[in-house]
């Protein structure tokens, strides 16, 4: 007979379950090409002798490949599909239907991506703010700032997952036309993007000045933490509502 | 003379309260948008097994799906256990779900794939426990090759695997003979009802009625989203006094039998061919006591008096086609 | 006489005349665009479409209005050229880019609509040329639209070209220039896409490419101070740089970079993605 599943072992059950689904050879090798890629480039502009001020440069270089590029989308990669692959091939209900609470099978996939997407992520940042010879600051930005979006974006994707089909598209629309596009239209909207955040981290660390980068190291740590915990809670009321096929 | 009335469907009814029942469905109706799925059905199911006829597109799935909570009913109420499985964690270990999809961890072995649907129900030695239903459904344990690169019967009995290994109460099963071979099938049935027997509830769903009447006697009938009928289906041919019973009689002497029963009233109507007649009455007890009595009296030797419409299909084809 | 007649055999074998290969090319390429907008769909499935289409047009409509409203005070530099109206909504146009390529091509070898195609009087190059066909015209929606629709609205206000033989020549640049942005984008995105059966890998990998080589290649030249022509690996500008060319203008970017050069960068975009393209599916399986 079966009992009722404790919290902290569901989490450790989903987070298996999901980081097994996640893991194939060639989503991580194509995001590992990438993130050389970028790490290549930052060792191009770091081996060149006619670039101007190095932190300057690697500021610029980090915040335009990286927190542009390479943060937003490999996060959107792993999340979206942590409980969105199930819900839309009809795998979820071999978690769904089973003696737990909804919110720990959240958490365990938003861990089981964020597992993924970190190492991803800081190793190039990391490469990337090494190469360009900006300095301990550089280094210290580039991993707080890359944390923090890959945790908040990582959670909000994971919601978009549950939520929608076709979730990717989506969060390549407020990647690439909410963040890259409204938000450059004012502080106000770039409080809406988590790349307002990430952009924070790094000037206030750094003192380099970036577009809509001046808020506080506080807030710009803060405020992303809280949306994720607000993006997970919310998926986990959507995965207690919601209809599974 | 009092007043003719033509007769009046009766309306489904909320079950009356049964000790023994394990799901309880009353009066539930799921739509989704514009599209009624299941409307307005109620029926009790307790132990044993309990097959669920109907077409395909009759809301079977649905229906499942609003028993294990996995959908909430557009109106009425749904109990196992007398629970709401989409609200009670506890109750869903008691539920065990074959889902008609195909879908599987593809990369995990049988193994594997029923050890996390047992530790993910909570049982303690997931190992033991997913060697021991496997060998059940007739899958080796050790066999690493992924469930993805398995055929169709095998995807199923790792599903059924994976709805037994918690040893639930009450089993869920949307289709599952379809992809198996006729020895798997076989094999299958007689594990649903050696299930049963233990006590357990199972409710199979198909739409091949070889299966069903296999499967044994109790039916629900459900077609467009309603339930047209429920209960043992000879009994539901009992029930269909609006069309007359047909049945075959060989005798030697088909057309002076034939001539006889129409003259004694025996029959409302009859057909003959060479060697035999098709008859059909309203009244299968009368024709009964008199049919020997009829062939003595015309001389004829009668070698076989078969029903011919008191099989499920009959039921079936009365209860779907009609709508 | 009886006038009595059996109108339906069953199945007959159909008589009339067949549209053949250019017919398939057509019915496939129309097929392909209305999937890709949505059309015959439910409406969520047009709501991303129309959001990009809204957004690509939004600059041109808001200068169009601003000239009916203050047009006397945007003269000169205030006033945008119709090659501006290009790449002013360019990261919309990556999203519709990264889009409408893996819906052409990504869901028929995932359905097993390409081994029925295949059994057709398409082959692989007729295929190929009603899908390309599909994505170019979807695309040139929100490329071509929104200088069109400037060119027009410049028109009604009196300040379009003075000629007719000026206008059309405005025009022909407009398409002109649509059309080569067209071609390299559809290139590339239809090569990429070409690589993976998921579509919204595809998307995540048309993005990667061309979004990631555009900021490398600026970030090569404006940080490290690579020599302006390495700005030529940039797909997405050096693709929007032809616009001007085709005006007798430049950008202020890429200023010091022969057009040539400009075409050159394109036409080796298009190169990659064609060859990936035609690569991939001379080996694809019509299974």
């Amino acid at each position: 007979m079966s009992g009722v599943v404790p919290p902290s072992r569901a989490v450790q059950l989903a987070y298996g379950i999901v980081l097994r689904q996640l893991v194939t050879r060639a989503r991580i090798a194509a995001l590992l090409l990438v993130g050389a890629a970028t790490a290549a480039i930052a060792v191009a502009v770091g081996a060149s002798d006619d670039r101007r001020d190095p932190l300057e440069t690697g500021v610029q270089l980090i915040s335009s490949l990286h927190f542009t590029l390479l943060v937003p989308i490999i996060a959107l990669v792993f999340a979206t599909a942590a409980l969105g692959d199930m819900r839309e091939d009809g795998t979820l209900v071999y978690l769904w239907l089973r003696p737990m609470d909804r919110w720990p099978i959240v958490v365990g996939a938003w861990l089981a991506s964020i597992t993924l997407s970190l190492p991803l992520t800081i190793v190039p940042l990391v490469i990337s703010s090494v190469a360009v010879d900006g300095g301990n600051n550089l280094v210290t930005a580039t991993v707080l700032a890359g944390v923090v979006g890959v945790i908040a974006y990582s959670a909000l994707f994971v919601l978009l997952g549950l939520m929608l089909k076709n979730s990717i598209v989506w969060g390549l629309g407020y990647v690439m036309i909410w963040e890259g596009l409204i938000a450059a239209f004012g502080s106000f909207a770039a409080k809406l993007a988590i790349r307002g955040y990430t952009r924070s981290i790094l000037t206030s660390i750094t003192d380099v000045d970036l577009d809509l980068g001046d808020l506080s190291l506080t807030v710009g740590v803060v405020v992303p933490v809280f949306v994720a915990a607000a993006a997970l809670v919310l998926a986990g009321a959507r995965l207690r509502a919601m209809d599974v096929d | 003379m009092a007043d003719w009335a033509p007769p009046v469907a009766r309306p489904p009814t909320p079950p009356a309260p049964d000790p023994n029942a394990i799901v309880v469905v009353a009066n539930v109706t799921k739509s989704f948008g514009d599209v009624v799925a299941v409307s307005d059905v109620s029926f009790t199911v307790g132990p044993g097994v309990t097959a669920l006829l109907g077409p395909n597109g009759a809301g079977k799935s649905t229906l499942f799906r609003v028993m294990c909570g996995l959908t909430a009913p557009t109106r009425g109420t749904v109990k196992v256990l007398g629970v709401d499985a989409r609200i009670d964690r506890a109750v869903r270990g008691r539920i065990g779900l074959a889902p008609q999809q195909d879908a599987l961890f593809d990369r995990l072995s049988a193994h594997r794939f029923v050890e996390v649907a047992a530790r993910t129900h909570g049982v303690s030695d997931a190992d033991a426990a997913a060697r021991q239903v496997l060998d059940l459904v007739e899958l080796d344990a050790d066999d690493p090759k992924p469930v993805g690169a398995f055929s169709k019967g095998m995807r199923q009995r790792v599903k059924l695997a994976a709805a037994l290994v918690h040893d639930p109460d009450l089993l869920i099963l949307d289709e599952p003979l379809t992809g198996l071979d006729p020895v798997q099938r076989n094999r299958m049935i007689r594990l649903f009802h050696q299930l049963g027997d233990d006590g357990k509830c199972l409710l199979v769903s198909s739409h091949v009625l070889d299966e069903v009447a296999r499967l044994g006697s109790r039916v629900l009938v459900i077609a467009q989203g309603r339930l047209a009928a429920t209960g043992d289906y000879r009994d539901l041919r009992t029930l269909m006094d609006d069309r007359p019973h047909r049945i075959r009689v060989a005798t030697d002497g088909a057309r002076v039998l034939a001539a006889a029963l129409v003259e004694r009233d025996l029959v409302d109507g009859v057909s003959v061919s060479f060697d035999s007649l098709m008859v059909d009455t309203n009244d299968v007890d009368r024709f009964g006591r008199n049919i020997a009595a009829v062939a003595k009296q015309c001389g004829v030797r009668l070698r076989e008096v078969e029903p011919t419409d008191d099989d499920l299909e009959s039921v079936f084809r009365y209860l779907v086609e009609r709508r | 006489m009886s006038d009595a007649q059996i109108l339906d055999r069953g199945y007959r074998r159909f008589e009339g005349s067949r549209s053949g290969l250019s017919g398939a090319v057509r019915s496939v390429a129309w097929h392909t665009t209305r999937s890709i907008l949505g059309l015959g769909r439910k409406a969520r499935h047009k709501v991303f479409p129309i959001i990009v289409l809204v957004v690509s047009f939004v600059p041109a409509i808001v200068f169009m209005a601003l000239t009916v409203l203050i047009g006397d005070l945007l003269e000169g530099d205030l006033r945008p050229e119709y090659w501006e109206m290009f790449g002013f909504s360019f990261a919309a146009t990556i999203v519709f880019v990264a889009l409408v390529a893996p819906e052409a091509i990504v869901r028929d070898r995932r359905d097993g609509m390409f081994a029925l195609y295949m059994s057709t009087p398409l082959a692989r190059p007729s295929y190929l040329l009603a899908k390309v066909l599909a994505v170019m015209a979807t695309m040139a929606l929100i490329v071509v639209g929104p200088p069109v629709l400037f060119l027009i609205g410049y028109t009604f206000q009196s300040l379009g070209p003075e000629s007719v033989l000026d206008w059309i020549s405005v025009m022909g640049r407009i398409l002109l220039a649509g059309l080569a942005i067209c071609t390299v984008y559809t290139a590339v995105s239809l090569g990429v896409s070409s690589l993976t059966d998921r579509r919204a890998f595809a998307s995540i990998a048309v993005v990667f490419v061309l979004l990631g080589a555009s900021i490398s290649a600026r970030l090569l030249v404006d940080q490290a101070g690579f020599s302006d022509t390495w700005r030529i690996l940039d797909p997405i500008n050096g693709t929007l740089e032809i616009a001007p060319r085709l005006f007798g203008d430049r950008g202020d970017e890429f200023g010091d970079i022969s057009t040539w050069l400009v075409v050159l960068g394109s036409s080796a975009w298009t190169a990659f993605g064609a060859a990936l393209l035609v690569g991939r599916y001379r080996k694809l399986a019509a299974v």
